[in-house]
């Protein structure tokens, strides 16, 4: 059992790159916690330090409450799932899994039985003997689980354990994982660039960029409510439509947002909010799932032109084009049908629209309520548009 | 022109035959022909007083070889040689190689430095260090006696000249090894050795439980060749020592050489040829076939 404390932690290689930068997190005991961004975002070089393979430039890092910047990693009690796995290749899976153990001196029926338990519950059982060689991508990416599994550390830190496997495979890991995790109620920080594996496993997910944290939170949170325009164009796919926009006075006095043909009143609620923005460019974000082909209570319309559409099976993506030339795509329903280049009408609830601001790229709050993140989705589910979606 | 699909791995291979033929023959010129003239030759009294293949022997200069007891020596001074050679080249080699591994800065210059004594004739080496080691006019010498030791009869002492020549052997020598062992450091993943930091192994654990384990087929290749290299050693030798004081350091090579051309008697040292051939050969097959498993 381990809670994980990172305060103001950075991470330099001379002359002067900076690969993480000023992060604090803390990491909660039993939590799963999920270290997403893009390549070279600094994630996995965050997790390497949690780990102790990588030396810590300034900051302090807390494991269970002790300082443990300058612990050896031998001695932090942490386990780590490499990438590419990083299995012995000269020793049979059985010495792979009871490598840790031997060399802790753990007495050998106890070592017996935790390897056997480990092997049963990843159903490699039957490959104690083979060597990592004749092992298929799927296998040792078990193998290397179960290797740290059985030491029963006080964490388990995984480096883009998935990115390695098929697809299909991938999906079931997936499930895989968060029912070891339900299991056995370790923390595990996991690391990894695909946000599908953030959103359906983490409890809480960590958005990284640059080496600097941008935003945490329960994944469905951080997905209604971005903080930022990266985070609103890192997350799903299709991502979030963002479009240069102008908060405009309305003739009645109202504000209204707009692109283009697309004029999106503003609730009288979230005047106050954006009325400092009024007659200035900001950043107009739609999700694609809320954008739709059919009238909906409160949408407002706007004709596009079709530029392409990916019917996918369960869903169909729509790319479409404002005459002005911006791009956006739209969710549908399967049973949508349409042609590149002919015109479509589309409709947009105002309320599920998000602004950001073009300076500073940051979400634009449009009350003190909306500060607080549950909220957001609150009022989401019980907007109107979220459940006529399609 | 169109050819049936058929017969195209055929024209391949005469094409191919076509192109390596001229190789092929200068090689069975210079490697074959020498090469079975010597096996030819051990079946002869065949000396260079009476240089006539007139008297068919059969085995007789293998016998003799055996019965006159010389080769007996010189072949436990060449076995002595090889291992203390080999082992010692080893020994130093892996550890330099290990810490040339860790270091960061300055790795060429240190690299150039080791490499220089394996760029100079062996010849140049046994003369250089025939003046360094000479008893009353060498440097090693002379720096001894301002250490108040010496003086040390280097190539003329029965009981030192043998390690000299294994000494100086090593310094010519051991520069192989490091580039061969450090190239198989250099090129060993890096993750097992994390995933046996976070397992909780320290350097010297993971030294016996990774490093070597990783290097095995580098470590046995490199011994093997470094092993046939010096099983013919001629040249220090011959410069150095000329198998004496005694025949203390006469090792094979030098041995046929002897045969040849002060016993003048081309058949013996023909036969012992072959023997030496016969041994090199059964280490090559198995350096061979171990890079084979590996493959």
């Amino acid at each position: 059992m381990a809670d994980i404390k990172l305060e103001h932690i950075s991470k330099s290689y001379p002359p002067d790159v900076k690969a993480v930068d000023d992060v604090s997190l803390h990491i909660r005991d039993g939590e799963f916690m999920i270290l997403l961004g893009p390549s070279g975002c600094g994630k996995s070089t965050t997790l390497r330090m949690i780990a102790g393979l990588e030396s810590i430039t300034a900051g302090d890092l807390y494991l269970s409450g002790k300082r443990a910047n300058d612990v050896d990693p031998r001695d932090r009690d942490l386990a780590f799932v490499f990438q590419n796995y990083a299995l012995y290749p000269h020793m049979t899976v059985q010495a792979n899994l009871s490598f840790g153990l031997r060399l802790r001196q753990t007495p050998a029926a106890d070592i017996e039985r935790r390897v056997r338990e480990a092997a049963e519950m990843l159903g490699i059982g039957a490959l104690l003997d083979r060597k990592p060689g004749a092992l298929s991508g799927g296998q040792r990416q078990r193998v290397a689980l179960g290797r740290a599994l059985v030491r029963q550390p006080a964490a388990f830190l995984l480096d883009e354990p998935l990115s390695n496997l098929d697809a299909k495979l991938r999906a079931g890991m997936r499930t895989e994982l968060v029912k070891l995790h339900r299991k056995l109620g370790q923390t595990i920080v996991h690391v990894t660039h695909d946000q599908v594996e953030a959103m359906t496993m983490g409890e809480r997910i960590c958005i990284m960029k640059d080496g600097r944290i941008v935003q945490v939170g329960a994944p469905l949170e951080v997905y209604r409510n971005p903080a930022d325009t990266f985070v609103a164009s890192f997350l799903a796919t299709p991502p979030m439509n963002l479009l240069p926009a102008r908060v405009e006075e309305e003739d009645g006095g109202g504000l209204a947002v707009v692109h283009a043909a697309l004029r999106l009143p503003v609730a009288e609620a979230y005047w106050a909010a954006y009325a400092p923005y009024r007659d200035r460019p900001v950043i107009l974000g739609i999700r694609p799932e809320d954008m739709y082909a059919s009238a909906v209570p409160g949408g407002v319309a706007v004709d596009l032109r079709i530029v392409a559409v990916e019917a996918l099976g369960p869903e169909t993506i729509l790319v479409t084009e404002f005459p002005g030339g911006a791009e956006v795509s739209s969710r549908l329903d399967r049973a949508f049908v349409g042609q590149a280049g002919s015109p479509q009408r589309l409709y947009v609830v105002p309320e599920q629209m998000q602004l950001f601001d073009p300076q500073t790229t940051l979400s634009i709050p449009r009350s003190r309520a909306d500060l607080r993140p549950d909220h957001r989705s609150a009022q989401l589910r019980a907007s109107p548009g979220a459940t006529l979606a399609g | 022109m169109t050819v049936a699909a058929d017969r195209l791995p055929s024209l391949d291979r005469r094409f191919g035959w076509a192109m390596t033929a001229p190789g092929l023959l200068a090689l069975s010129l210079v490697v074959l022909f020498p090469l079975f003239f010597a096996i030819f030759t051990s079946g002869f009294e065949y000396t260079l007083l009476h240089r006539k293949y007139d008297t068919f022997v059969w085995l007789d200069n293998y016998r003799s070889i055996w019965s006159e007891g010389y080769l007996g020596q010189s072949l436990w001074v060449t076995t002595t040689f090889v291992v203390a050679v080999v082992l010692l080249e080893f020994l130093i080699g892996f550890t330099v190689a290990l810490m040339l591994n860790a270091v960061q800065r300055f790795k060429d210059v240190y690299y150039l430095i080791l490499l220089m004594p394996l760029l100079i004739n062996p010849v140049v080496v046994g003369l250089i260090w025939r003046m360094f080691l000479h008893p009353e006019l060498g440097i090693v010498n002379y720096v001894l006696s301002l250490l108040h030791l010496g003086p040390v009869n280097w190539l003329g002492d029965v009981r030192v000249a043998f390690w000299t020549v294994v000494l100086v052997d090593i310094w010519h020598q051991v520069s192989f090894m490091i580039v061969l062992l450090l190239a198989g450091l250099a090129s060993l993943p890096r993750e097992p050795y994390e995933a046996a930091r976070m397992d909780g192994a320290s350097i010297v654990q993971a030294f016996f439980y990774v490093t070597l384990p990783l290097m095995r087929p580098v470590i046995v290749v490199t011994l093997l060749i470094r092993m046939i290299f010096a099983v013919k050693t001629f040249d220090l030798i011959f410069v150095m020592t000329r198998g004496g004081p005694g025949t203390s350091t006469d090792l094979i090579s030098y041995f046929i050489y002897r045969s040849a051309f002060y016993g003048l008697d081309l058949g013996k040292a023909s036969a012992i040829s072959v023997v030496l051939l016969l041994v090199v050969l059964a280490l090559t097959g198995y350096l061979y076939r171990y890079m084979r498993s590996l493959a």
